[in-house]
């Protein structure tokens, strides 16, 4: 088609707008869309609040902060793209035969640029949000505080074992004393395992003769779970124990029960 | 006037009726590839020691690759390079021959050299892979619905999911690269054939020779490692492991030799007038897709070369003991892992977004928003490899900046997202199954999308990391997304492939088990990895049950709906309403050629004047 050709079908700047913002297109996808933002957004406060493990330090807090606050920035994401998802499928063709031609829209220069920059926005949110929480957490820095309680963590083909170095213990359940920061140092003897205190909110691999480290401090007395995350042979789904957080008396109690001798 | 001119011209030329090449099919293959095989053992195995470890994964190797040498012998892939080798090639009647034209269903059980037939048989491949790995998938969530059950051993369970895995991962990477781009993409371009005939038979017929290699997994004792098949525990394990190394060998030599000829076909053989700009849009995601391929898989042939070593000349790359490290692998595993993800993904978007101006009546929305998300996608993806490797320790203040490039991945994810919802305003879709896909896709990639960002956010992926919610998320994209692009195609394209079309209501209500009972199945593994329950474990603690119970439901769902499919394509090959030659009044050059198609495809070449996507009554 010549240029000459094209020039009466074109549609005025005006008509072409009033085409592409439709009105009833347009209150449609935004009240479907505002609708699914709030369920998104009350979801977010609510699914994994619900569903996660008690909390028993501030890793694991940081952790389900996180959760919820990316499901609140996902939450306007999924509002634009169902709301016009769910007003079209209701606005369907039904019928055998294919439906007439819609609008010639082939491109909208301010949708494109809006929407480009918005989800780099939303994306750079998430980034910066995300790399103030690393910058926070234990494994980026582990920060070694002077007083930490040095603990020996190894995995073998399938248990944990863990080893109180100063205390002269070792044991295979983790007994943690109450806030107290707590420095695990994670080997392997085989294959790799991943050390994972799960509602502690911290998980490292183990692996052979490269030692890892993480570091986190309880803050909630109860039992929690360890388990190993990285699959690791034959029985991996047993590789898992449990470990207590107890009181700083207790845990030196159990310290000398078990034959060592108390901090 | 030259001598070799003379030389062939004195030839008398023989005939084809008589040739070599017409005897061969896949039978002879069959039978030279055991003989090899069988030989190769025997030998070797009187010389070397089978009892010991190293020598007996060097036997088990040496089979495996000697039986895909003799079945391609048998089969008749080497005929032309050995031509070649002494100064000839196949005549123009053997050339004929191989093309397959007028050999009825024969061809499909010998070395065919057209696109058409080739397409078929991947179309069938990749049938058969998802069938096999959707039945282990239905007796990991028989095992998984109640803890405590011992329906299976867990060294068969850790077999299933390792071989579960990356008989999808296979089936996945050709599920649309293979049937529509090699069916539908050079018709689509204007093209005669594909630009190299004969890679195109050697790339389905490569990779049917390492399916045999993998199922001898089973009865080697099965794999212990998962599909990711990290050292050191692959070095550990049984010779079951050299199916793996060798099954992904020789998968990885037939993606290069199909990712070069669909590149080169997409470069050179488009129709006069088919300028870039002008290019279907699956076309550019499935030739993106593969060349991003080309690249990445490399790495895992040398990541399974170096296991081989280690396991059968007892060299040390990933051991940590003498010096190596298993991270070296764990980095050639993801570099070529995580463009992976996206070599599945792109050409099920870009079938969406080829099916959505169809169904909506309009053009494409912003065309160049969807090349350049693909673009940036490609560009991004080979950055991105170590946010697996978060909780390794490999390198942690290398997590920051992995985790900046997975975040930014969003923003070209977010164009495709544009591209379809642009299309979709103001349109009144029509809602047949491969539209209805459409929906889907945005949900799924909407979920698949969102979970990713809370796994590639350091501080949330050390609890997430190597848990169910990983599992259900990477399922969200590459089934709720890819695969569900593929069904529509096959949905989309079938009529063109077989000249009937797919049952109509069977594919409906296909559709609504599988896309339910993945709703159902990935909302209970969200749950259950949320929860706390770490991904591959044969067992679970009491406190898993219910999020299990939910997902097992979903899954046999899902298994009704996809027999419900496989009965719907048997059942419409033959028996289907006879196929128009347009049936959705589409635009793309495929939709011109009647069916059966012509061997040549078009009998004048076609003139491309302008993109695919004039859909649309002017603005008025």
């Amino acid at each position: 088609m010549s240029e000459h050709d094209s020039v009466d079908l074109k549609p005025t700047p005006g008509d072409r707008l009033a085409n592409f913002y439709k009105r009833s297109d347009v209150i449609q996808s935004t009240i479907f869309g505002v609708i699914v933002t709030g369920i998104f957004v009350i979801l977010g406060g609510k699914f994994y609040t619900k569903w996660m493990p008690t909390v028993m330090s501030t890793d694991m807090k940081a952790i389900e902060r996180l959760m919820v606050v990316f499901t609140w920035i996902a939450a306007p994401v999924c509002g634009v793209v169902l709301g016009v998802a769910l007003y079209t499928f209701l606005n369907r063709h039904s019928g055998d035969t294919q439906p007439p031609d819609g609008p010639a829209t082939r491109t909208n220069g301010p949708i494109v640029l809006l929407w480009s920059v918005v989800t780099s926005l939303l994306a750079l949110t998430a980034v910066i949000y995300g790399i103030t929480e690393l910058n926070s957490s234990s494994i980026a820095s582990a920060k070694n505080a002077e007083d930490a309680m040095v603990v020996n963590v190894t995995g073998s083909q399938w248990v944990w074992t863990f080893e109180y170095p100063k205390l002269g213990v070792s044991s295979h359940v983790l007994m943690l004393p109450l806030n107290h920061p707590v420095t695990f140092h994670i080997n392997s003897v085989d294959v790799n395992h991943s050390f994972w205190p799960v509602q502690l909110g911290v998980k490292v691999d183990a692996n052979k003769l490269a030692e890892t480290i993480a570091e986190t401090t309880p803050n909630k007395l109860g039992e929690f779970d360890v388990k190993c995350a990285e699959l690791c042979g034959l029985y991996h789904a047993y590789m898992e124990t449990t470990g207590e957080v107890m009181t700083v008396d207790d845990f030196n109690s159990w310290v000398v029960a078990q034959g060592g001798h108390s901090a | 006037m030259t001598t070799l001119d003379q030389h062939v011209g004195t030839r008398p030329i023989p005939n084809p009726k008589k040739s070599l090449i017409t005897k061969l099919n896949a039978g002879t293959g069959l039978i030279v590839g055991i003989i090899f095989a069988l030989l190769t053992y025997r030998g070797l195995s009187t010389v070397l020691d089978i009892s010991i470890y190293e020598l007996n994964n060097r036997v088990l190797l040496a089979t495996m690759f000697m039986w895909s040498i003799g079945f391609l012998a048998g089969i008749g892939a080497f005929i032309g390079p050995i031509r070649w080798l002494i100064g000839e090639d196949l005549t123009a009647e053997e050339q004929l021959y191989l093309a397959g034209d007028g050999q009825g269903i024969k061809r499909y059980f010998k070395y065919c050299t057209d696109h058409k037939v080739v397409g078929i048989q991947y179309l069938w491949g990749v049938i058969v892979l998802l069938a096999v790995g959707g039945a282990m998938a239905m007796m990991i969530r028989t095992d998984l619905a109640n803890p405590g059950g011992h329906f299976i051993t867990p060294s068969v369970y850790n077999s299933l999911v390792g071989l579960h895995g990356i008989t999808m991962i296979i089936a996945l990477i050709i599920v649309a690269t293979g049937p529509f781009g090699n069916y539908i993409m050079p018709i689509m371009i204007g093209a005669a054939d594909m630009a190299f005939p004969r890679l195109n038979a050697l790339s389905w017929w490569v990779l049917f020779t390492a399916i045999p290699v993998l199922c001898s997994a089973w009865f080697l004792g099965g794999i212990p490692t998962g599909w990711t098949a990290y050292a050191p525990l692959s070095v550990q394990a049984g010779p079951g492991m050299n199916a793996f190394i060798a099954a992904i060998i020789i998968f990885a030599i037939s993606t290069a030799v199909s990712g070069a000829n669909i590149t080169a076909t997409v470069i050179t053989m488009r129709a006069k007038g088919m300028t870039w700009n002008r290019v279907p849009i699956f076309v550019v995601g499935a030739t993106l897709s593969v060349a991003m391929a080309i690249p990445a898989f490399p790495t895992f042939m040398l990541a399974m070369i170096m296991t081989a070593m280690d396991r059968s000349f007892l060299t040390g790359f990933f051991d940590a003991n003498v010096g190596g490290t298993g991270w070296l692998y764990a980095h050639l595993f993801w570099i070529m892992g995580h463009p992976e993800v996206y070599v599945i993904l792109l050409p099920g978007v870009a079938i969406l977004m080829e099916i959505v101006p169809v169904f909506v009546r309009k053009p494409l929305f912003s065309y160049t928003s969807a090349i350049v998300g693909f673009a940036g996608i490609v560009g991004l993806s080979f950055l991105v490899w170590a946010h697996h490797m978060y909780m390794t320790g490999w390198m942690p203040m290398l997590n920051g900046p992995f985790m900046v490039t997975t975040e930014m991945i969003s923003v070209p994810t977010g164009l495709i997202f544009l591209v379809i919802l642009g299309t979709l305003w103001n349109g009144k879709p029509w809602l047949k199954v491969p539209m209805l896909a459409v929906y889907a896709f945005l949900w799924n990639m909407l979920v698949g999308g969102i979970t990713g960002l809370y796994l590639s956010d350091v501080p949330a992926d050390m609890y997430l990391h190597g848990s169910m919610y990983v599992t259900a998320h990477f399922h969200y994209t590459l089934m709720g997304a890819a695969l569900t692009g593929a069904v529509a195609g096959l949905s989309y394209w079938y009529p063109k492939m077989t000249g009937h079309m797919l049952h109509e209501r069977a594919s409906y209500i296909s559709f609504w088990l599988v896309q339910i009972g993945f709703q159902v199945l990935y909302l209970g593994m969200f749950i259950a990895g949320a929860e706390g329950q770490p991904r591959r474990v044969v067992d679970y603690a009491e406190q898993f049950a219910t999020s299990n119970k939910i997902s097992t439901m979903g899954a046999y769902t899902i298994g009704i709906g996809f027999i419900v499919l496989l009965w719907a394509v048997i059942h419409s090959w033959r028996h289907g309403k006879i196929a128009p030659m347009n049936p959705w009044g589409a635009k793309t050059l495929e939709w011109t050629v009647p069916y059966p198609v012509p061997l040549v495809n078009f009998d004048t070449p076609p003139v491309v004047t302008s993109d695919p996507y004039g859909y649309g009554r002017s603005a008025k």
